[in-house]
């Protein structure tokens, strides 16, 4: 027998993974041209596969026609763009910040009920938000928070801190206390056996854990849609400008704003790949 | 750094190092979360409309009494039920398929993982859009693929089981690379010397999977099916561009009738009472899984 | 242990002030000796022209600079973001375009501002209000419904034209084609259309029902194509709208608002005109393009249907006439016809041609100071004055203006505005009441059944006439 679950796959398991890659990738495919195509191409019977692309859509995203003449306006989407990546990207390290040091605690400083524990805040993640908002809009609304950036980017805090510490948690525990142990035998303080040979051994989890609350977060709609109001909105309530406001759906508009919102999120997988891919090597001792 | 008087060598003292650490998050999610299912908890149990001025009125269960007998939630968790185990079960499946395929090395591999993690990463209102379009009558893919053949239109969310197939596949393929992405953390992780060893004991492959490789991504497939019963039994936006909760209310989910109630009928309380209806359904489900996996870790001593 | 992790506590505290401090000063940044009307608006054109054209026309008079900010939302999520706003207590908004089924809700609610005061101190506002058109005033203004106590102006005043395709319709082979096998004429001219009942229809459709490759005005189809389409979506108001024009027209009718508490439900809205009405839609919508199968004949969608030539014709707002006539949507734009919808011949020879009243109109908020009030209906009396009214309407708006719908060359402005025009005397609105919209979602959902075929116009009825006799006999509508 040949190594079969790792190792080099062969020109057969190439072909295959190739196919399955395609087939899989084909509707983010059509997605992708339509964001090229233009307005007379989008609804074309049956589909063009070829046609002249044309980047008109991209512009649309940022600059509208006027009513009543042939000028053009800022749709002010940029806003709406630095709006998500600000939002999301704070949320996002706060809530690994305290769900890492959550998850610390809970793995290596275990309470009394720490199952409990664990338990409510799996709870208060798996509720549907939409549970959550009718009450939080009251709060918010006594609070003044509404609006606000700080009122969307705790909720969103509060939205990836369970993940985070069920994750980070699970990174932590698959660790081997025998070489902390041991660095406190020689005199290692608690922070640096958190900072030194913790961390840098869940390094992968933690890209894995912010790569995916990120996306959460980026794409996040409802809590978005109520919380936000002109200033602090983001782009999942904005895309909505592409449903019925003179016509049907604006499929070219709108798949340039998720070719948009692409960019950003493959750029921070494509980079922690790597990372995501090999691995954690639980049990090795060093780096 | 050790400073030895005041509230800070209280906070430091190595006793109380467990709860300084998890603290933090506590607070967060007291406030955000934890307080306002309190507030709707007692909302539930009064009569309220939030789009009116009128006072809540204390009614004791009215709510739940009526959400129980007249506003259709049994028929909405059937039809979430039949949604997460169809979406889910297909997601493990392919899941596991594609991370075997992907745990192997070659040529354009990273290029192709790419290409199959990438569905995960769009908005659900994005995938809605499209597949409602795919599914389109006259300008969808699938009708016109099947009108080449019959030379009639293919209303696919025309039937309640259309309908629920046509959901169940878009929310399918946008989550299962989700679920190739932690088996493959799993699979990568098997450390090469046991595959070693066992090629030198000349174990059958089913015995390597089973014995080296499986008990590896285990852990990760629970949480993977964790995670994607709780995402999938919320399934909201997908559903209400998709389908509208419709042919008539073949796919209203929960998500779909908390949503009507609070927003569209404006019953502010009973879709509070509905809330914890649904929270006492997630209790259960999430201690279910916790006692499986326990179940399965001590099995494993 | 300590010194990093405060380190990390107090990073975590600065970003949380960072955070704070900057969502502060963007909402304390406006302040100015200019006043500023923001006003929520849907995004598309007829509120975009008015943010434009205030922006190069509107005449700054006295001290204070007067400035108009349409914070432009999508209609997709427009009921949401106002509901959400209004009750978030954030009162970010003097002015809203609402629909008109909405103002119970919100007057109840205490977010809108009751204009008689106002009206009753000011001759032009008594003058504007003088010339709205008697059905458009109603549904745009008062509360409850046909009451004397005024809420709004109209925005953008809407109605059902019929949108069909003369190179179809007015093809001499077709008609003769026609008339050699139902012996009548296939409506090709306005005249035409004027005495085209809904029987007719059944007619036209079999007639326009044909295949992909078969001959149609001369030409192979590049597609399947059907004849005339109405809305019957499950989304919002999408079969209700279309369903309420049939009853009117039967001599039935929904539940009476403005005679409560002593109308009923029961027996009203499933009588057994009611039930012919609604069957007869339902049978017509058999002839129809099958996208109605899936609930999902919108508004929206039919448009697109009809902008890429699938359909000969469409019943549609106005308002989604703009993009028809737009070369860069419309591949029908120079071959579009309009007309009033179908009707129903009554007992005397006459054509009744109820339907509901669409369109917007914008409201006033309670929080306003006596300078945005002023402001305001500064605004106000700009919109709705003559240049202002024909400049919408030449841009794709309307009005409901008797001054103006009535006056010399009005129906040149726009290609259909004869029929809108036309069809002005037979709208109503439906309900205004707080319950509006639960009344509505139900009646969808139902309507809905019936449209995807899973239930019959009898049971439908019965089962949307016992639904408002509960709520409405709860919430102390009906005793």
């Amino acid at each position: 027998m040949k190594k079969r679950a790792i190792g080099e796959a062969g020109w057969g398991g190439t072909a295959i993974a190739a196919i399955v890659g395609f087939i899989y990738f084909f509707p983010v495919l059509f997605i992708i041209l339509t964001a090229f195509r233009s307005r007379s191409d989008t609804l074309a019977t049956p589909p063009k596969w070829i046609f002249t692309p044309t980047l008109e859509n991209f512009y649309h995203i940022f600059y509208r026609s006027m009513a009543n003449s042939t000028e053009y306006v800022a749709t002010g989407f940029h806003m709406y763009f630095f709006n998500s990546i600000y939002i999301s990207g704070m949320s996002v390290l706060l809530a690994l910040i305290i769900g890492t040091l959550a998850a610390y605690g809970f793995s290596r400083h275990p309470l009394k009920g720490n199952d409990t524990y664990l338990f409510i805040i799996l709870t208060t993640r798996m509720l549907p938000p939409i549970i959550v908002i009718v009450p939080i809009f009251l709060i918010f609304r006594v609070t003044g928070l509404a609006g606000t950036y700080t009122g969307i980017i705790l909720i969103y805090t509060c939205f990836n801190l369970p993940f985070s510490i069920w994750m980070m948690k699970s990174f932590f525990d698959e660790l081997n206390t025998e070489i902390e142990d041991a660095s406190r035998m020689d005199g290692a303080t608690e922070r640096s056996v958190f900072f030194g040979i913790c961390i840098p051994q869940v390094k992968a989890g933690l890209a894995a854990t912010s790569v995916f609350a990120l996306i959460l977060t980026w794409n996040e709609f409802l809590f978005a849609l109520l919380l936000t109001n002109k200033i602090t909105r983001t782009m999942p309530p904005a895309m909505a400008r592409t449903i019925g406001g003179e016509i049907n759906v604006d499929y070219g508009l709108l798949a340039a704003m998720i070719c948009l919102f692409l960019i950003p999120i493959l750029l921070v997988t494509y980079l922690l790949q790597n990372q995501l891919l090999r691995g954690v090597t639980f049990g090795t001792i060093k780096k | 750094m050790n400073n030895n008087s005041g509230f800070l060598a209280w906070v430091m003292d190595p006793k109380r190092r467990g709860p300084m650490l998890i603290a933090p998050a506590i607070i967060v999610l007291l406030l955000i979360n934890i307080v306002p299912l309190m507030w709707s908890f007692g909302l539930s149990f009064f009569k309220y409309r939030a789009n009116t001025l009128k006072p809540p009125k204390f009614s004791w269960f009215y709510n739940y009494e009526k959400v129980v007998q007249k506003e259709g939630i049994w028929e909405a968790l059937q039809t979430t039920a039949i949604i997460v185990a169809g979406s889910v079960g297909v997601q493990m499946v392919l899941g596991f398929l594609l991370a075997l395929l992907f745990a192997k090395k070659f040529p354009l591999r990273r290029i192709l993982l790419m290409f199959v993690l990438t569905p995960m990463m769009l908005s659900n209102v994005a995938v809605a859009i499209y597949f409602k379009l795919f599914y389109e009558p006259e300008f969808g893919l699938l009708s016109q693929f099947v009108q080449s053949f019959t030379g009639e239109m293919y209303v696919l969310l025309a039937t309640p089981a259309g309908a629920l197939i046509g959901v169940i596949v878009a929310d399918a393929w946008q989550w299962t690379p989700f679920v190739m992405l932690l088996v493959l953390a799993g699979l990568v992780s098997v450390p090469k010397h046991l595959y070693e060893a066992a090629e030198i004991d000349r174990m059958s492959w089913w015995r390597t999977f089973t014995t080296i490789t499986f008990p590896y991504v285990r852990s990760l497939l629970l949480l993977a099916v964790l995670f994607r019963t709780i995402e999938t039994f919320k399934i909201f936006d997908l559903v209400f561009i998709l389908t509208n909760g419709g042919p008539g209310t073949a796919t209203e989910t929960i998500g779909v009738l908390v949503y009507r109630t609070a927003f569209q009928f404006f019953r502010t309380s009973s879709s509070a009472a509905m809330g914890y209806i649904l929270l006492f359904a997630v209790i259960v489900l999430t201690s279910l899984y916790l006692y499986v996996i326990k179940q399965r870790e001590s099995e494993e001593m | 242990m300590g010194g990093k992790m405060l380190n990390l506590a107090k990073k975590t505290f600065l970003a949380f002030l960072a955070s704070i401090v900057l969502s502060i000063g963007v909402s304390k940044a406006v302040q100015s000796k200019t006043v500023e009307i923001i006003m929520a608006a849907p995004d598309w054109p007829p509120t975009r022209f008015m943010q434009e054209y205030f922006n190069s026309n509107f005449p700054q008079s006295g001290d204070t600079e007067i400035k108009l900010t349409l914070d432009f939302i999508p209609w997709d999520t427009f009921y949401t973001n106002v509901a959400a706003s209004l009750t978030s207590g954030e009162e970010k908004y003097s002015m809203i375009v609402s629909d008109s089924q909405w103002l119970g809700a919100f007057i109840e609610g205490g977010y809108f501002q009751k204009l008689n005061k106002y009206i009753d101190a000011d001759p032009e506002l008594q003058a504007i209000f003088d010339d709205m058109h008697q059905g458009y005033k109603e549904g745009y203004t008062t509360y409850p419904y046909k009451s004397e106590n005024y809420y709004g102006f109209p925005q953008f005043p809407d109605n059902y034209v019929n949108f069909y395709r003369t190179d179809i319709f007015c093809n001499p082979d077709e008609n003769a084609a026609f008339r050699a096998k139902y012996g009548k004429k296939l409506p090709c001219t306005y005249a035409d259309w004027e005495v085209t009942v809904w029987d007719d229809i059944f007619d036209i459709n079999e007639f326009l029902t044909r295949k992909k490759g078969e001959m149609m005005a001369g030409k192979p189809l590049e597609d399947d194509m059907f004849g005339v389409t109405y809305q019957a979506g499950k989304a919002y108001d999408f079969s209700s709208m279309q369903i309420n024009g049939f009853f009117w027209q039967y001599g039935g009718d929904i539940w009476r608002e403005d005679q409560q508490p002593n109308a009923q439900a029961v027996g009203v809205v499933n009588s057994d005109i009611n039930v012919e009405a609604l069957t007869k839609y339902l049978d017509l919508l058999a002839t129809m393009h099958p996208s109605h199968k899936t609930g999902g004949m919108g508004i929206f969608e039919m448009q697109a249907l009809y902008l890429e030539g699938k359909i000969a014709s469409m019943i549609n707002w106005v308002g989604l006439g703009a993009p028809v006539v737009d070369p860069s949507l419309s591949k029908v734009y120079d071959i579009t016809g309009y007309a009033r919808q179908p009707g129903t011949m009554q007992a005397d020879g006459t054509i009744s041609r109820w339907a509901n009243l669409g369109g917007q109109p914008f409201v006033m908020t309670t929080w306003m100071t006596d300078e945005e009030i002023d402001a305001s209906f500064k605004i106000i009396k700009w919109w709705l004055s003559f240049d202002t009214q024909i400049a919408a309407v030449k841009a794709g708006g309307q009005s409901c203006m008797k001054s103006i719908i009535y006056s010399d060359g009005y129906n040149a402005l726009a290609p259909w505005n004869a029929a809108y025009v036309a069809s002005m005397d037979w709208q109503k609105d439906v309900w205004h009441i707080p319950e509006f919209f639960e009344l509505l979602t139900q009646q969808q959902e139902e309507f809905d059944k019936a449209i995807t075929g899973q239930q019959d116009a009898k049971t439908t009825l019965d089962n949307i006439a016992e639904f408002q006799q509960e709520l409405l006999e709860e919430v102390g509508r009906i005793e």
